[in-house]
């Protein structure tokens, strides 16, 4: 692909960001609620210092100013002051998001790790029984509530059997100097096996829950994609000339019915940051999932204000990369 | 074998293996939410404050029965009606080795109360917590005068819910260093805040052992404490279940016999500072009649919800005072559960063939509402239940003194002191914010205010008691129940127990 053309793409991103900023600007102000009253709850409270606390949030300003205010800061790169935390809202999602990214990251490999062999096995073996149980337990898995499997996975692991723990990212006494501030790598980096366990430990039911879904969506499509392209002529023609069939099957086949499947997992990665939500909430995995959801529920304005408009540039990037994947996977198509 | 294979080797052996061993000497507390600061005069946070006060010490504090203790103060007196006097022990120490003086208690009250004192022209928003404080100045050595502009008797039970901090720290690192940095008096200090995850604490070895009157004066019995974010209540159960946390703060009702029922955990409770109730909207016609307020009131038979949807977690009230406020009127006749009497009154008032309402509720508490509404229904008031967000349910019933929409409003007010006033002023003077119900009795008004500045606390619960009797003459809310906060907790624990406030403090805790 050319600059230009990544460059054109880039551009793109501009009237995105501005669309979504102002769509979600808007959606913040229409919602019913105030941070003010949430924030003085059951108190009494007089008319000038609820005033008072109105002003030091920037909330006395009418809606048109205050988005233009809201506008002109993030262009610099400045998304307020959270409502709550009080402090830039930058720094709050900075300290968020590793964690936010790594269990996406795991959960993406794990999905990657389990539904390509699955799906190439099922196709390859169709109507077997194996084949039947991956279809089955696909169907399962896009069907299961992760909010009620993360829960099962908690009571058997944990409570149960006592294998793993129930929240948290590390326990207290890994500490890690980060690096990349991503647990599993800087354990890894700094030579800290057993941090890096630990780490592991906390991450692998959080991941389950969260890959499940996607496991479940990506075996089916590759299942899907060998089977048609294990009916294409130039399969025929390979097995015709005789070579062995696991070289056909591998060397042949898996390539060009890999291209939906890497497509997809690109696509249905920036799904994983809705699933993060609910994931993070169960497992108290100290993401910035969680933090939205908390954070819309106390109208702290200018913190989902500038996550929703991360999760929008997130989304929009996916899909370009899954754009270039598809490119590079199949030569014939062009961007 | 490669290096990336014996790495993932040994990873899969250590991960089979069992956690880190606990140490005895280490509390964790499976909580809700995490702390938005640690900035003792920035948040407006319950959760936030009950994780502050554990490295923070306040000039007052409460035990676990609500009775208010000098902590940082020595002793405390009211010199007049708006002047009171606190003498600041010595000897006390911040956690970075400094001490505490006067000084820093009359900067702490200061940073509170005035206007801009945060810095960058924000005024603190604790502010309105402090009532009517005009000055607080240090005379006479170690003690701090706080001058208020009028009679406000409830500044010494307002008092525990603020900190002290050292005046040069937040000099030194400015308002925005303390919102991620704590250096207080409390029985613990901070070692590291992993936000969203946890927040670890140790022991402070100098501590100079808290309030005289809650004993043991010492400092802490563990060695470190730790708060564990787990905002998902099955996750909470599951992870003391697994003896992951000692202690777990909103334990859901259904959850309450699991705990109950596994060895080495156990169920606490207590009175919660939270009143239920159902707004009826006087300024619907229906509703301006008192017969059909009455009416409703006798259609609920709150003992069945206590018993059948709560678990039995909660006690029931006739008036808006919990039963553990000062100033409760225990002589309360209350309306018993009598749907023919219901059915009666609503005749008299003109509907012999019921009426048809709806109520609203938040999503939360939809079961308890469905319940109330059936109830009400089988009394010839036909119920519609509306489910609607709370803060949009606020606005539509908070109005106050604008005009309100809706015929009952299922809610609540919590009252974190137990003072009278801060729920008895809000939910039932003329116009005030939490008067849902639209009551307007100037008689009650005109009471009320005299009992707010009245100092002599006899007269003043005499006060609370005549005005409790009054509002239930009139019958502008149905009072339903106070429910009672419920605790997980590991029965290794010893040395804490639930506080009505929902504070956990760790101090006293001990683990064998």
């Amino acid at each position: 692909m050319s600059l230009t053309k990544l460059i054109e793409r880039l551009l793109q991103l501009v009237p995105v960001l501005l669309g979504v900023s102002v769509i979600v600007f808007i959606m913040m102000a229409l919602t019913p609620g105030d941070p003010v009253e949430i924030m003085i709850g059951d108190q009494n409270i007089s008319a000038e210092q609820e005033a008072q606390m109105r002003r030091d949030l920037g909330l006395d300003e009418p809606v048109h100013q205050r988005f233009l205010t809201f506008l002109g800061n993030a262009v610099q790169g400045d998304f307020g002051t959270s409502f709550y935390h009080r402090r830039p809202v930058s720094e709050v999602i900075a300290e968020r998001l590793p964690a936010t990214i790594e269990l996406s990251l795991v959960a993406l490999i794990l999905a990657l790790a389990t539904s390509i062999p699955l799906g190439v096995v099922a196709a390859i073996r169709k109507n077997s029984v194996l084949d039947r149980l991956a279809t089955v337990g696909s169907l399962l898995g896009v069907s299961l509530p992760g909010f009620w499997f993360g829960i099962l996975l908690l009571m058997l692991f944990a409570v149960h059997l006592q294998l793993l723990p129930v929240a948290g990212r590390i326990s207290y006494q890994s500490e890690i100097e980060p690096i990349t501030h991503l647990l599993l790598v800087d354990s890894l980096l700094r030579g800290r096996l057993d941090a890096f366990a630990d780490a592991a430990r906390h991450i692998i039911l959080p991941a389950i829950t969260l890959g499940l879904p996607m496991t479940a969506i990506l075996t089916r499509v590759t299942r899907t994609s060998m089977l048609e392209v294990m009916r294409t002529d130039y399969i025929t023609f390979a097995e015709a000339k005789g070579l062995s069939r696991r070289r056909v099957i591998y060397r042949h086949a898996l390539k060009n019915a890999l291209i939906p499947t890497v497509s997809v997992a690109a696509i249905e990665t920036g799904s994983l940051l809705g699933g993060n939500m609910i994931v993070e909430t169960v497992f108290g995995w100290p993401g910035l999932g969680r933090l939205v959801v908390e954070s819309i529920f106390v109208r702290n304005f200018p913190l989902v204000q500038a996550a929703v408009l991360l999760y929008a540039v997130t989304y929009v990037m996916l899909n370009f990369i899954a754009d270039i994947l598809y490119t590079v996977l199949n030569p014939r198509v062009k961007l | 074998m490669t290096k990336l294979h014996r790495t993932l080797m040994v990873s899969a052996l250590a991960l089979c293996t069992a956690a880190p061993a606990v140490s005895a000497q280490e509390l964790v507390v499976g909580f809700t939410r995490d702390a938005d600061t640690l900035d003792p005069a920035n948040h407006r946070n319950r959760e936030t404050e009950t994780v502050i006060r554990n490295m923070f010490d306040g000039v007052l504090t409460r035990d676990s029965s609500m009775e208010i203790h000098p902590q940082l103060a020595e002793s405390y007196e009211q010199v007049s009606p708006t002047v009171y006097d606190f003498h600041i022990r010595e000897g006390v120490q911040f956690h970075d080795g400094t001490e505490m003086t006067a000084g820093d208690v009359a900067f702490t009250l200061r940073r509170i109360t005035e206007e801009g004192a945060m810095g960058d022209g924000q005024t603190s928003p604790r502010q309105s917590l402090m009532g009517p404080v005009e000055s607080v100045e240090v005379v006479e050595g170690n003690t701090v005068r706080v001058t208020l502009s009028e009679p406000w008797p409830l500044l010494p039970a307002m008092l525990p819910f603020q900190e002290v901090v050292s005046q040069d720290f937040v000099e030194e690192v400015g308002t925005e260093g303390m919102a991620t940095q704590a250096n207080g008096t409390g029985p613990f200090e901070l070692v590291e805040w992993r936000r969203g995850d946890s927040i670890i604490m140790e022991r402070f070895e100098d501590y100079y052992g808290g309030a005289e009157g809650i004993p043991p004066v010492d400092t802490a019995c563990v060695e470190r404490a730790i708060f564990r974010i787990i905002p998902e209540s099955a996750s909470r159960v599951a992870a003391l279940l697994s003896g992951d946390v000692h202690i777990i703060n909103e334990l859901p009702p259904h959850s309450v016999a699991q705990v109950e029922n596994n060895s080495g955990t156990e169920v606490m409770t207590v009175n919660g500072t939270r009143s239920f109730f159902i707004a009826m909207n006087m300024e619907n016609e229906i509703f301006d009649d008192i017969r059909v307020r009455q009416a409703v009131a006798h259609a609920i038979d709150r003992d069945l919800i206590i018993d059948r949807i709560l678990g039995g977690n909660a006690e029931a009230i006739n008036g808006i005072l919990s039963p553990d406020a000062f100033g409760k009127n225990d002589e309360l006749e209350g309306y018993d559960y009598d749907p023919e009497r219901a059915q009666e009154l609503l005749a008299e008032a003109g509907y012999p063939d019921g009426i048809e309402v709806t109520l609203d509720v938040e999503g939360a508490f939809r079961d308890t509402a469905q319940a109330v509404a059936s109830l009400l229904t089988d009394a010839g008031i036909n119920t519609q239940v509306s489910v609607g967000e709370g803060t949009m349910l606020t606005q539509q019933w908070r109005t106050e003194g604008e005009p309100k929409t809706g015929d009952m409003y299922f809610t609540s007010w919590g009252n974190g002191s137990l003072d009278p006033q801060g729920i008895f002023v809000p939910t039932h003077m003329t116009d005030a914010r939490g008067n849902s119900a639209g009551y307007a009795n100037p008689e009650l008004d005109a009471l009320l205010e005299e009992a707010a500045v009245e100092t002599d606390r006899a007269e003043r619960a005499e006060m609370y008691q005549e005005a409790e009797a009054m509002a239930a003459a009139d019958a502008p809310y149905v009072y339903l129940w106070v429910p009672q906060d419920i605790y997980g907790v590991s029965t290794r624990l010893s040395g804490w127990s639930p506080s009505p406030d929902s504070r956990i403090n760790l101090h006293d805790a001990c683990l064998d």
